[in-house]
C-alpha cells in the first residue's frame, strides 16, 4: 500500500540577489516541513524570481509568513490561499 | 580609512561601547583598530562561546545590543552556540566574525569554514561582504535588523582582505528606525468586556519590546489574573496579587489550572512554546485566544488565534489600560477563584527547621530571593537549579532573570552573568548553576578574575546531571544512564585557583550565613552548596503530556509505596 500523497502546493517568491540566497530559502523551507518538487529560478537585475512546487502536510501559510520574515524576501505569492483568522495590525 | 575602522566608526555611531571577543588570525585587521580605539572596551573572554553568551547576557540585562567578535574557522563555529542561543530568545546581537580573504574562500584555506552556510538556520539575517565599501551600509542595516521587530542575532562574516582595504570615509545616515502604531483595539476590548474567566499569559517579548511599564500598568488596570512564560518571569511584579506565576512542565499547579479554566486567554509577547503549553490538544481547552506578537509568522503558528493583533505592543497596551480603566472588567468571581488557587496550589517549599538537616533547593533559593536585594540580576544555568530559581525566587523586574529558555544552554549562566556585570557594573548580579552546567564555561573565571568583576557564583552541587536523572527515574523505569559527575573537581579549590574566594555549606543552618556572606564581600565569590542527589523539581508534566496531568512528589512516594508492599 503506498502512502497517502501529501498535498502539493505552489509559490511564487522574489528575493534579492545575495549571497546564500537560495540557501536561506531552502533552509527555510526544509526546516518547516516541506519538501520541494520542483523549483524554477529565474535571475532578473537585482532580484531573484523563484517558482516552487512544494509538498507537506503543514498548513502552507506557515511557511509563507516564515518566507516573509526573511529579510531579502521581497514578496510571496501563494494559490488558493486561505486566511485562518482575523488579524489586525498597524 | 580601512574596513576595520569603518567597523569602529559604526560603533561610536550606535553608542555601541562595550564588545566581547577573541582575537585570531582573519579578524586580527579589526583587533589591529581596537588598539587605537578608547570609545570601545573589548572584553577578552576565554572561548568564543563565552564571548557569545556574555554579549547575549549584556543585552538582555541591559536591552541594548549585544556584540561578539571572532575569527575565521574555529573562532566562529565556537560562537554559534551563543549565537543559537540568542536566536531562539530573539535576543538583540551583532556577531561579526574574519574570514579567510575573499580569493582564497572554497579552497579548503587554513581556518576557513562555511559561515554563512553553517548559521543560516540560527540568525535573523547574515552578510558576507564582498567589497569595504559596503561595510558601512551593512552595519547600518544589520544593527537596525537586530533590535527592531522581533530582535534577533544578524551575522556579519568579512574576509580579511576586506577589512584591510582602504576606502574614502562615506557620510552614512542614521539608521530609519521606524516603530509600529496602534491598531484598532475595539474587538480585543470587546472581547475582554464580555469574558467571565479571562486571562492574561505573558512571555519575553514584554521586555523584548521594552513594555514593561506598560505592561504593568494594564496588569493593576485590568486586576487580570496572569501566568508567565519562563520568560516572562518577573513581568506582573512581584506584588501582583493576581500573578499565578509560571506555568507549563514545571510550572504552578494553580498557573495551568487558570489556563484549563479560562474562557478568554490573552496572549502577549508569547509563542506557545511546548514547554508552556503541555500537549496542544489539551491546551486551554475552553478558550477563546487573542494573540499580541511582535511576529506575523508566530500567529496561528501552533493554535489559531480568534483575534491577532501586530503593532507596538507599548501602544496597545496603554490603549487596553485606558479601556479598562474606563469601564472596569467585571470578573470579581473569576480573581477570587485564582487567588485561592494561588494559595492552594502556588509553588511552595517549606522552610527545613531542622538545623543540621541538608540543603534543599527550593529552600535554598526562598532564602536567597528574601536575602538579594530587589534590584539582583540572577543569571542561571540549565537544569533542575534553573527551574527552581523560576519557581521560588520572587522577580519585580523581567531583566532581573536571565535564563536561556529555547535553547536551553547548559553553560549559559556564568558567561550571560559576565555580560550582565558589564552592562551595569554597580548593580549585584548572582549566576546561579549546577555542577553540570558550572563545569561547561568554567574556563569564564579568568575572565572574571582579570576585569574583576564582584559577580556571585552559587554552584548547587548534586553531583549529577539532575533534570536529566529526574526524568530517568520518572519517565524510563529509574534506569540511570550517564548521569554521575561524583568525579566533579573540589569547586572551592578551583575558584581559589582563579583567586576567586570561595565557601562551602551543605547544612540548613548555614544558608543565611553563606548567602550573606558572598553579598557582603567586596569583589566576586563562589558559594559551593551541597545538595541532595534524589532531589527532584516538583511539579513536572511529562514531556509530551497535557498540563492537566502534572505529577507532584505525594504521587510518585505513593506509587513508590505501592511498589515496595507488592
Amino acid at each position: 500500500m503506498s502512502p497517502k500523497p501529501s498535498p502539493t502546493h505552489t509559490l511564487n517568491c522574489r528575493m534579492a540577489f545575495e549571497p546564500a540566497a537560495l540557501e536561506r530559502l531552502c533552509q527555510v523551507v526544509r526546516i518547516r516541513g516541506f519538501r520541494i518538487a520542483s523549483m524554477a529560478v529565474e535571475s532578473l537585475d537585482e532580484h531573484l524570481d523563484i517558482h516552487l512546487t512544494l509538498e507537506g502536510t503543514r498548513p502552507i501559510a506557515m511557511l509563507q509568513a516564515q518566507l516573509e520574515k526573511l529579510h531579502t524576501v521581497v514578496g510571496v505569492g501563494l494559490v488558493g490561499k486561505v486566511p485562518l483568522a482575523r488579524s489586525q495590525s498597524a | 580609512m580601512n574596513g576595520a575602522e569603518q567597523i569602529l566608526n559604526a560603533f561610536h555611531r550606535h553608542q555601541i561601547d562595550t564588545v566581547f571577543g577573541y582575537p585570531g588570525g582573519c579578524i586580527m585587521p579589526l583587533y589591529d583598530a581596537l588598539v587605537d580605539d578608547v570609545g570601545v572596551e573589548h572584553v577578552l573572554c576565554r572561548h568564543e562561546q563565552g564571548c557569545a553568551l556574555a554579549a547575549d547576557g549584556y543585552a538582555r540585562a541591559s536591552g541594548r545590543l549585544g556584540v561578539c567578535i571572532a575569527t575565521s574557522g574555529p573562532g566562529a563555529t565556537n560562537l554559534i552556540t551563543g549565537v543559537a542561543n540568542a536566536h531562539r530568545d530573539s535576543i538583540p546581537m551583532l556577531v561579526i566574525t574574519g574570514q579567510v580573504p575573499s580569493g582564497l574562500i572554497g579552497t579548503d584555506a587554513f581556518q576557513e569554514t562555511d559561515v554563512l552556510g553553517m548559521t543560516l538556520g540560527i540568525v535573523k539575517h547574515s552578510y558576507l561582504v564582498t567589497d569595504a565599501t559596503e561595510i558601512d551600509g551593512i552595519m547600518e542595516e544589520a544593527i537596525q535588523l537586530a533590535s527592531s521587530g522581533r530582535p534577533g542575532p544578524v551575522w556579519i562574516d568579512i574576509p580579511k582582505d576586506v577589512l584591510l582595504q582602504q576606502t574614502p570615509e562615506a557620510r552614512v545616515p542614521p539608521a530609519d528606525i521606524t516603530s509600529g502604531n496602534c491598531p484598532d483595539l475595539r474587538d480585543v476590548i470587546a472581547m475582554l468586556q464580555a469574558a467571565e474567566r479571562p486571562l492574561l499569559y505573558s512571555g519575553g517579548g514584554i521586555s523584548l519590546a521594552h513594555c514593561e511599564n506598560s505592561f504593568r500598568q494594564f496588569a493593576e488596570a485590568s486586576a487580570l489574573p496572569a501566568v508567565v512564560t519562563l520568560k516572562g518571569i518577573g513581568n506582573p511584579g512581584k506584588h501582583n496579587p493576581d500573578n499565578l506565576g509560571m506555568l507549563g512542565m514545571h510550572g504552578s499547579r494553580a498557573a495551568n489550572r487558570a489556563v484549563d479554566e479560562c474562557d478568554l486567554l490573552l496572549v502577549i509577547g508569547a509563542r506557545l512554546d511546548d514547554r508552556a503549553t503541555g500537549k496542544l490538544d489539551g491546551f486551554a481547552p475552553n478558550a477563546r485566544m487573542i494573540h499580541i506578537d511582535a511576529d506575523a509568522a508566530e500567529i496561528n503558528k501552533l493554535r489559531a488565534a480568534d483575534l491577532s493583533l501586530r503593532g507596538s505592543l507599548a501602544d496597545i497596551l496603554d490603549g487596553l489600560t485606558r479601556a479598562v480603566e474606563s469601564k472596569p472588567l467585571k470578573i470579581d468571581a473569576w480573581r477570587h477563584q485564582c487567588k485561592q488557587w494561588r494559595t492552594t496550589s502556588g509553588f511552595s517549599a517549606a522552610d527545613n527547621e531542622e538545623p543540621l538537616a541538608p540543603i534543599t533547593g527550593p529552600a535554598f533559593i526562598r532564602q536567597l530571593s528574601r536575602i538579594a536585594p530587589d534590584d539582583t540580576v540572577i543569571a542561571c544555568d540549565v537544569g533542575q537549579h534553573q527551574m527552581w530559581v523560576a519557581q521560588h525566587y520572587e522577580f519585580d523586574h523581567p531583566r532581573h532573570h536571565l535564563t536561556s529558555g529555547g535553547l536551553g544552554t547548559m553553560g549559559f549562566g556564568l558567561p550571560a552573568a559576565i555580560g550582565a556585570q558589564f552592562a551595569d557594573r554597580s548593580s549585584m548580579v548572582i549566576n546561579v548553576t549546577g555542577d553540570g552546567s558550572f563545569m561547561m564555561n568554567a574556563q569564564e573565571l579568568a575572565t572574571i578574575r582579570r576585569y574583576g568583576l564582584p559577580l556571585k557564583i552559587i554552584v548547587m552541587d548534586n553531583q549529577c546531571l539532575g533534570m536529566v536523572r529526574q526524568q530517568q527515574e520518572l519517565f524510563y523505569g529509574n534506569r540511570e544512564s550517564q548521569i554521575n559527575l561524583d568525579d566533579n573537581p573540589d569547586f572551592v579549590a578551583m575558584a581559589r585557583a582563579f583567586d576567586i574566594p570561595a565557601l562551602h555549606i551543605e547544612r540548613t543552618d548555614q544558608i543565611r550565613r553563606g548567602i550573606e556572606t558572598i553579598l557582603a564581600f567586596d569583589g566576586p565569590m563562589l558559594l559551593h552548596v551541597a545538595i541532595s542527589r534524589e532531589e527532584n523539581v516538583w511539579p513536572i508534566v511529562q514531556p509530551g503530556g497535557s498540563n492537566r496531568e502534572m505529577i507532584d512528589e505525594s504521587q510518585t512516594k505513593t506509587r513508590k509505596d505501592k511498589e515496595q508492599v507488592a
